[in-house]
């Protein structure tokens, strides 16, 4: 048992929590250390100590007797590093509006890094199993299944869902111990019917909840090689309820057919990712990967709580690393997960409005980034977030930093990309013909040949048929996308 | 507003890069970054030196690119020979100007195509043994022997088009 801490720090919260944010934490917290599921060593006082905290903080009398007596605050401890980079720090005071860029970096403190225990995953894998998944597909992604079957730890609890037109739970969640018979249960799905995703995606999400709780690591890994049709908006509306439970939801996209844009929708919304399988056998490295990032989370969720001032807007968010992928736009926003290894940051885009007359400074931004993270014993109290910039008369004459504008010169490809598509869509083909050679331009300069000739091979798709082959569309976006990651590089 | 300096599209102020074509809009140095670091809610400001970027050096240049497709001015600098080309991967040498941003590749300019020497007043050319040849009015010159050039002259390497502007 580590030495006593104060009760704002054994809640997670700021000394500045409201009332709501109290009653909200302890929840939490009682959750979490509930005698009955618990059977840890220790945490039964811990329950205690929270029962007390409460009783003296949802106590405004109390509380302020007890906020008297506390030592003065000493830094909150928090367990990210934290760093922002803004593209400027001040605006011009013109009639027009203005553009920040702005850079969040954050990497698991090292103290708490070596304090982290691995908390059990609670994952399901929910397959599409319609008639379009025969052959080499369904087999890899079978074979996959098992491997990760293996893979499990005692503790683990692991379902798999399979769909097509309806959703069978095949293997129910449980604690897995590697059975036979689960095995064999895998071996023996046979494909047929059509897909309908929010069937499978449901009962994905009844299996992931039964067993959901803060001390767990949750976790849906829907596959598809198909659209689903008309059952989009309740796919979102499950994928936000998803989100505010702690669950996160991944898509693996297999082949041309699927929607790749449906899928980012449904993953973004929880702060997942959505990958794409070109080829068959990718299927085994990338679900893996996802796996292996599951089993190596430091926090399974960032989201932040954000005010912006009324001439402010976020008009872009993405998340560069791990797992990059786009940032829906709601609050709070769902930033995803931080790895134990390894930075996480994400781009933020604003479009700054005229600031008032007698303005001096423009609050970008204000509001706290709350975690949840089960590896850790304590819950983590929220980062304050607050961006401010000011306002000036003359044109600011400082460089971005060079880290910033080096993220932004490839998430600006990225985005010519989305813009070449939506042209496509509204039929205004010269355009998306000129963004495309635009792409292709820079990344032949960069070295990017092979995703080049992608891009002038759909220029051509273009010139001839009016539109882009799925394909192609899905191997550029997803191409620009892994050319943000650092370091190695799927080509 | 800004204007791309590439395909005149207007970004608004702080764009980095422009939306339309991608080119870079604004400079960064390497060595010098800014950071702002939050902490519980204040903001410390590490004191960012307040440095301006080096003026462009137009002063002495006696000759200018008009780029005939993109409509843009390509200044050079003050030096008296320089080669011209485009960047790619994995290459030894470099061209002093890198017409890349000018869909070079795509008008079929090589990596070292041709370069202008002033000599004695008599400004020329010479083609460096390119693919696709160098042209001044349409007539292509053999590699490998300085060609003089006039004001006005049109300049296509491979298809890439300029006309000579001296000052």
């Amino acid at each position: 048992m580590p030495k006593k801490v104060d009760f704002y720090t054994l809640l997670g919260l700021l000394r500045s929590a409201t009332k709501e944010e109290i009653r909200r934490a302890y929840l939490k917290s009682v959750k979490r250390l509930h005698p009955d599921s618990n059977v840890a060593p220790g945490e039964t006082e811990l329950f205690l100590d929270v029962q007390q905290a409460y009783q003296v903080l949802s106590d405004p009398s109390r509380k302020s007797a007890y906020d008297a007596a506390l030592s003065p605050e000493e830094q909150p401890k928090f367990v990210l590093n934290q760093n922002i980079l803004l593209s400027r720090n001040q605006i011009t005071r013109t009639a027009e509006s203005q553009l920040v860029y702005a850079l969040l970096e954050f990497s698991p403190s090292e103290e708490e890094k070596a304090k982290t225990k691995s908390a059990p995953l609670n994952i399901c894998l929910a397959l599409d199993c319609s008639t379009s998944m025969k052959g080499e597909k369904m087999d890899t992604v079978k074979q996959t299944a098992i491997q990760l079957i293996r893979k499990l730890k005692p503790q683990d609890i692991f379902s798999i869902v399979a769909f097509n037109d309806k959703a069978e739970v095949l293997i129910p969640a449980t604690r897995q111990s590697g059975s036979q018979k689960l095995e064999t249960r895998i071996r023996l799905l046979q494909p047929s019917g059509g897909t309908e995703i929010f069937q499978g995606l449901q009962a994905a999400y009844e299996e992931t909840r039964r067993y959901a709780n803060p001390k767990t690591i949750n976790h849906i890994i829907l596959l598809t090689d198909g659209r689903t049709y008309g059952d989009e908006p309740q796919c979102y509306e499950l994928a936000s309820e998803a989100a505010e439970r702690g669950i996160g939801i991944s898509g693996l996209g297999i082949g041309s057919e699927w929607n790749d844009i449906f899928l980012d929708q449904v993953a973004s919304t929880t702060g997942g990712v959505s990958m794409l399988v070109s080829q068959p056998k990718d299927i085994e490295r990338l679900l893996n990967e996802k796996f292996t990032n599951l089993s190596n989370t430091f926090a399974e969720s960032l989201s932040l709580i954000f005010e912006t001032s009324e001439n402010t807007n976020i008009n872009y968010a993405f998340r560069l690393q791990p797992e990059t992928n786009p940032i829906l736009i709601q609050n709070p926003l769902q930033l995803g997960a931080v790895l134990r290894d390894g930075t996480f940051s994400v781009m933020l885009e604003f479009v700054v409005q005229p600031p008032e007359e007698d303005a001096e400074t423009v609050t970008l931004l204000q509001g706290q980034i709350q975690i949840i993270a089960a590896n850790l014993e304590m819950p983590p109290i929220p980062i304050p977030i607050h961006m401010v910039i000011s306002v000036t008369e003359k044109v600011n004459p400082e460089p971005p930093p060079a880290s910033l504008v080096q993220a932004l010169s490839k998430l600006t490809l990225y985005r010519l990309q989305e813009k070449a598509r939506s042209e496509v869509s509204q039929g205004n083909y010269d355009k998306a013909t000129e963004h495309l050679q635009r792409m292709a331009t820079h990344l032949l300069a960069q070295g990017e040949k092979s995703l080049a000739k992608t891009i002038l091979m759909e220029m051509q798709n273009l010139e001839q048929e009016k539109k882009l082959s799925p394909d192609g569309v899905k191997a550029i976006k997803y191409g620009t996308r892994a050319l943000l990651l650092p370091g190695e590089r799927i080509r | 507003m800004i204007i791309c300096p590439n395909c005149k599209h207007q970004e608004s102020d702080g764009a980095i890069f422009c939306g339309e074509c991608g080119m870079q809009l604004v400079q960064y140095e390497q060595a010098q970054t800014q950071t702002q670091k939050f902490t519980s809610g204040q903001s410390e400001q590490t004191e960012a030196p307040v440095r301006s970027y080096p003026p462009t050096q137009q002063s002495s240049t006696w000759v200018t690119l008009h780029m005939l497709e993109s409509g843009q001015i390509l200044p050079v600098s003050d030096r008296s020979e320089f080669t011209m080309g485009r960047i790619s991967d994995n290459q030894p040498i470099m061209p002093d100007v890198d017409l890349s941003p000018y869909r070079a590749f795509d008008h079929g300019v090589s990596r070292l195509h041709a370069v202008i020497r002033r000599n004695s007043q008599n400004p020329t050319i010479m083609d460096l043994g390119s693919s696709n040849g160098t042209y001044i009015n349409g007539a292509r010159i053999a590699p490998n022997i300085e060609q003089p050039i006039r004001h006005g002259d049109i300049l296509a390497l491979g298809k890439l088009k300029m006309q000579i502007i001296m000052s």
